[in-house]
C-alpha cells in the first residue's frame, strides 16, 4: 500500500547523486526536460505519505485543488526561467532549493490537487503550459543572445526545440479530448 | 468501480454467429483477396529478382548488359519491402476488421479501393525509372544518391495510399466503439488499430524526407542536408520493419492458440505488448545509424537504451507463446518437462508456418540485439551480416507468419475450403523454405562477419586472398536462393489455386477466446488518443537533440550523386 512514497524516496535520492546530477545538469535540455520532471515525478509518488499523515492540512487548504495548482504553477514557471537554471548550477542554497521545490511544492500539491480538480481547471492548466512552452520554445530559439552563463547557445536552440515539441504534443492531446467525447464510448 | 468492462456481451455472440453463417460479405472479400493477389505478384517478381541476384553475387550468372545489380537490388527491396509486406498487411487486417466489427462501412471500403490504386499508381511511377536505370538508388533511398524525381513521386503515391487505408482503418474503429460503447476493440481490430496508427506516424517522416528531396532531384535546389534526410528516413525504415513484425505477432497471439485448439494469452498483457511497440517503435530508427558520423557518442548511447527497450515487449510474446503451447498441449493429455511438443499439431501447415517463424526469431533478435550495441555494430555494419539478419527476420520471421496465414485467410475470403493436398503441398513448402532461408541467412550472416560487404556487385577485388575465401559462402547463399526460389513458386501456386480452384465451402476466421477465469480488462488500454500522445513526446525526446544539432551545425550540403 505504502510503496510508493518509498520509491519516490529512492528516486530523489538517485537524482540527487552527485555523478547523476552532474551528468543531467551537463545538458541544458536534459536539465530542463529530464531532471526537473524527474523530481516532479518522485513527488508525485511521495504525496500519498502526506496525504496519509496530513490529512487535516490537505483537506483545509486544498479542498477544491486550486491552490496546490496554483502552487504548483508557480513552481513551475520559476524553474522555467533561465535565471533560475543558471544560479541552480552557480549557488548551492539554490540548487538545494530545486531539490526541494519541485518534489514537495510541486509534485505533492499536483497529486493532492488533480483528483479534486473539475475538467475545466484540469484543461486550464494544459492550455496554460502549452501557451508557457510556446512562449518558452520561442523565447529560447530566436533569443539573440545567450541566455545562460553555462550553457551555449546551440543547447539553447535544442532546449527551444523541445519546448516546442512538447508543447506540439499537448495541442494534439487538447484536440483529441476536444473531439473525441469518451462518455459516448463507456 | 466502473474501471472494468465485461469481454464479450450478446451484441458480440450474435455478430459471431452472423459471421459463422455467412462469413465475409463478397465485398470485403474482393477487397482482402485484390490485396493478398499483388501481395503475392510482388512475391513472385521480388523472388525472381532476388534469385538473379544470389547467382550474380556468387559469380555464377553474368547479367545481360542493359541490367545491373544495382537495378536488381532495388527492384527486389521495393518489391518485397514495400509491396508485398504494405498490402499483405492491408489485406489482412482489412479482413480482420471485417470479420471482428461486423463487416467493413462503405465508405471505408471505398478508401480501401481508393487506397488500393493510388499504391498501384505510385508503385508503377517507382519502378518506370528503375527499369529505366534511372533509380538504382536501393530501397535505402536517402540522399547523397539521387534517383529520377519520378521515382520519389512514385513514392508519394504510395504512401498517401497508405494512408487512405489507415484513416479508412481508424473510422472503422471509431464507428464500432461508437456503437458498443463500454465494450473493448476486439483483439485483432486492436492490433490492427496500432498498425495502422504506427504505418501513419512512421511514414510522417519519410514524407518529410521525399518531400524535401523532390526539388532537389529535379534540381530546382543545388544541395540537401544528408543527415536530416538519413534520420527522417531511418525513422520511417525502422518502424516499417516492426510494422511487419507486429503484424505476424498479432497472428501468434490470436490466429495460432486457436488453430492449435487452446485458449489465447492474457487480455491485458496483449495489448500492454501492442500499446508498447506502438510507443517506442520511432526511435529505434536510430540504431541504423550507429556508425553514421554527426551523431555524437552521448546520443548514440541513449538510443542504444531507447532500441533496447523495444526488445521487452518482444520477449514478452516469446514467454506468452511458449507459456500458451505448453498450456494448450497439457490440457491435451502432454506429459513431461518437454515431451507436451508431441501434442502440438506439426502436420498442420497453419501452426507449422508460424511456429518456425517464432522459433526462427530467437537467433534473429539475438542478432538483432547484438547489432544494437555500439561496438558490434562496428563489426557488421556494411558486412552481408546484415542482410543474413534482415532476411532471418523479415524471410523467415514474418513472411512465414503470412504464409501460414493464408491457408485459412484466403479459403475465407473465397469461400472455399483448404484441401489435405493444399496442406501437404505447404508442410513441404515450409520445410524447403526453412532449410533454404538457414542456408542462405546463414552464409550470409558467416561471410559478414570475414568482411563480406554488402549492397556491392561481385567482385573478386584483383584476386585478392581475403576476398577469394568468401566464394564458398557465396555458393551456399546461391543454393539458399535457389531453394527459396522454389518455396516462392509453391507458395504462389497455393494462394492462386486457394483464391480461385479449390472446393467452395465455409472457412472460420480462427480468433482464440481468452481463458474463461480471466480478470476483466481495464478500460485504460483503450485510450489511444493518450498512446499517441505519449508516443510524440518519446518521438521528442529522441530526436529534438540530434535533429536541432545536424540543421544549426549544418554542413554546406550534398549535390545529387548517380554512381552507377
Amino acid at each position: 500500500m505504502m510503496k510508493s512514497p518509498v520509491y519516490g524516496l529512492l528516486l530523489l535520492f538517485a537524482l540527487m547523486l552527485p555523478p547523476v546530477a552532474n551528468l543531467l545538469e551537463s545538458i541544458m535540455i536534459t536539465h530542463m526536460h529530464m531532471q526537473m520532471p524527474l523530481l516532479i515525478i518522485s513527488g508525485l509518488f511521495m504525496a500519498k505519505f502526506f496525504q496519509h499523515r496530513f490529512p487535516e492540512f490537505f483537506s483545509k487548504w486544498n479542498e477544491n485543488g486550486v491552490p496546490g495548482l496554483l502552487l504548483f504553477s508557480i513552481i513551475m514557471v520559476y524553474w522555467s526561467l533561465p535565471r533560475t537554471m543558471d544560479e541552480a548550477l552557480t549557488l548551492t542554497s539554490v540548487e538545494i532549493f530545486k531539490f526541494i521545490s519541485l518534489p514537495f511544492l510541486a509534485g505533492v500539491p499536483l497529486r493532492d490537487s488533480w483528483p479534486k480538480l473539475s475538467s475545466f481547471w484540469k484543461h486550464a492548466l494544459i492550455i496554460f503550459f502549452t501557451i508557457l512552452f510556446l512562449a518558452l520554445g520561442w523565447l529560447y530559439i530566436w533569443s539573440p543572445v545567450q541566455l545562460c552563463n553555462n550553457y551555449l547557445i546551440i543547447e539553447q536552440i535544442t532546449l527551444g526545440w523541445g519546448f516546442i515539441s512538447t508543447a506540439f504534443a499537448m495541442v494534439v492531446y487538447l484536440i483529441y479530448s476536444y473531439f473525441v467525447d469518451l462518455s459516448k464510448y463507456e | 468501480m466502473e474501471t472494468v468492462i465485461k469481454q464479450s456481451g450478446k451484441t458480440q455472440v450474435f455478430k459471431d454467429k452472423a459471421n459463422k453463417v455467412m462469413g465475409i460479405s463478397l465485398e470485403d472479400g474482393k477487397l482482402t483477396k485484390s490485396y493478398l493477389s499483388v501481395a503475392f505478384l510482388a512475391i513472385l517478381l521480388g523472388g525472381i529478382l532476388g534469385l538473379v541476384q544470389g547467382l550474380n553475387r556468387a559469380g555464377m550468372l553474368e547479367l545481360p548488359a542493359w541490367l545491373n545489380y544495382y537495378q536488381v537490388l532495388t527492384a527486389h527491396g521495393l518489391l518485397l519491402v514495400v509491396v508485398l509486406s504494405a498490402f499483405f498487411t492491408i489485406g489482412y487486417f482489412y479482413a480482420g476488421l471485417s470479420h471482428t466489427l461486423g463487416g467493413l462501412l462503405p465508405k471505408v471500403r471505398k478508401m480501401a479501393w481508393i487506397g488500393f490504386w493510388m499504391k498501384i499508381f505510385g508503385f508503377v511511377l517507382a519502378v518506370i525509372p528503375i527499369l529505366m536505370n534511372e533509380a538504382s538508388v536501393m530501397y535505402t533511398f536517402y540522399p547523397p544518391m539521387a534517383a529520377s524525381p519520378i521515382f520519389y513521386i512514385g513514392l508519394v503515391f504510395i504512401v498517401l495510399g497508405v494512408w487512405m487505408c489507415a484513416f479508412g482503418a481508424f473510422i472503422n474503429v471509431a464507428s464500432w466503439r461508437k456503437r458498443n460503447p463500454g465494450k473493448h476493440v476486439p483483439i485483432l481490430s486492436f492490433f490492427a488499430t496500432g498498425v495502422f496508427v504506427l504505418l501513419f506516424f512512421g511514414s510522417l517522416p519519410v514524407a518529410i524526407e521525399v518531400f524535401t528531396i523532390i526539388p532537389w532531384a529535379f534540381g530546382w535546389v543545388e544541395t540537401i542536408n544528408v543527415m536530416v534526410a538519413r534520420t527522417l528516413f531511418w525513422a520511417f525504415g525502422h518502424t516499417l520493419v516492426n510494422i511487419w513484425y507486429l503484424t505476424a505477432v498479432s497472428a501468434w497471439y490470436v490466429i495460432v492458440p486457436k488453430v492449435i485448439g487452446g485458449r489465447r494469452w492474457n487480455d491485458l498483457l496483449t495489448r500492454i505488448v501492442v500499446i508498447a511497440l506502438v510507443i517506442m517503435n520511432i526511435t529505434g530508427g536510430f540504431h541504423h545509424q550507429i556508425i553514421d558520423p554527426g551523431i555524437s557518442e552521448p546520443v548514440k548511447y541513449m538510443h542504444v537504451f531507447m532500441s533496447l527497450a523495444i526488445g521487452f515487449p518482444s520477449l514478452m510474446t516469446a514467454y506468452a507463446m511458449f507459456a500458451v503451447f505448453e498450456r494448450t498441449a497439457r490440457r491435451k493429455g502432454g506429459k513431461g518437462l518437454v515431451g507436451w511438443y508431441k501434442k502440438l499439431p506439426w502436420g498442420d501447415v497453419r501452426f507449422l508456418a508460424p511456429f518456425i517463424a517464432m522459433a526462427a526469431f530467437i537467433p534473429a533478435g539475438a542478432g538483432g540485439i547484438a547489432q544494437t550495441t555500439n561496438q558490434l555494430n562496428q563489426v557488421v555494419h556494411n558486412t552481408m551480416w546484415v542482410v543474413g539478419h534482415f532476411h532471418l527476420t523479415l524471410g523467415m520471421s514474418v513472411v512465414m507468419t503470412f504464409f501460414g496465414l493464408i491457408y485459412w485467410l484466403i479459403p475465407y475470403v473465397s469461400k472455399r475450403v483448404l484441401t489435405p493436398q493444399i496442406n501437404k503441398l505447404g508442410v513441404i513448402q515450409t520445410i524447403i523454405w526453412t532449410i533454404g532461408m538457414i542456408i542462405m541467412s546463414g552464409a550470409m550472416h558467416w561471410v559478414g562477419l570475414l568482411g563480406s560487404p554488402r549492397r556491392t556487385s561481385y567482385s573478386t577485388y584483383f584476386d585478392n586472398a581475403t576476398a577469394l575465401s568468401w566464394d564458398p559462402y557465396l555458393f551456399f547463399l546461391a543454393i539458399g536462393g535457389t531453394l527459396l526460389m522454389i518455396g516462392v513458386l509453391m507458395q504462389v501456386y497455393a494462394v492462386f489455386y486457394l483464391m480461385f480452384f479449390a472446393p467452395k465451402g465455409n472457412t472460420e476466421f480462427p480468433i482464440a477466446e481468452v481463458e474463461e477465469d480471466e480478470a476483466p480488462t481495464p478500460r485504460w488500454t483503450e485510450r489511444w488518443g493518450l498512446w499517441v500522445v505519449c508516443m510524440i513526446v518519446l518521438v521528442g525526446m529522441a530526436y529534438v537533440i540530434p535533429l536541432v544539432d545536424f540543421m544549426v551545425n549544418a554542413p554546406p550540403g550534398s549535390p545529387p550523386f548517380k554512381t552507377w
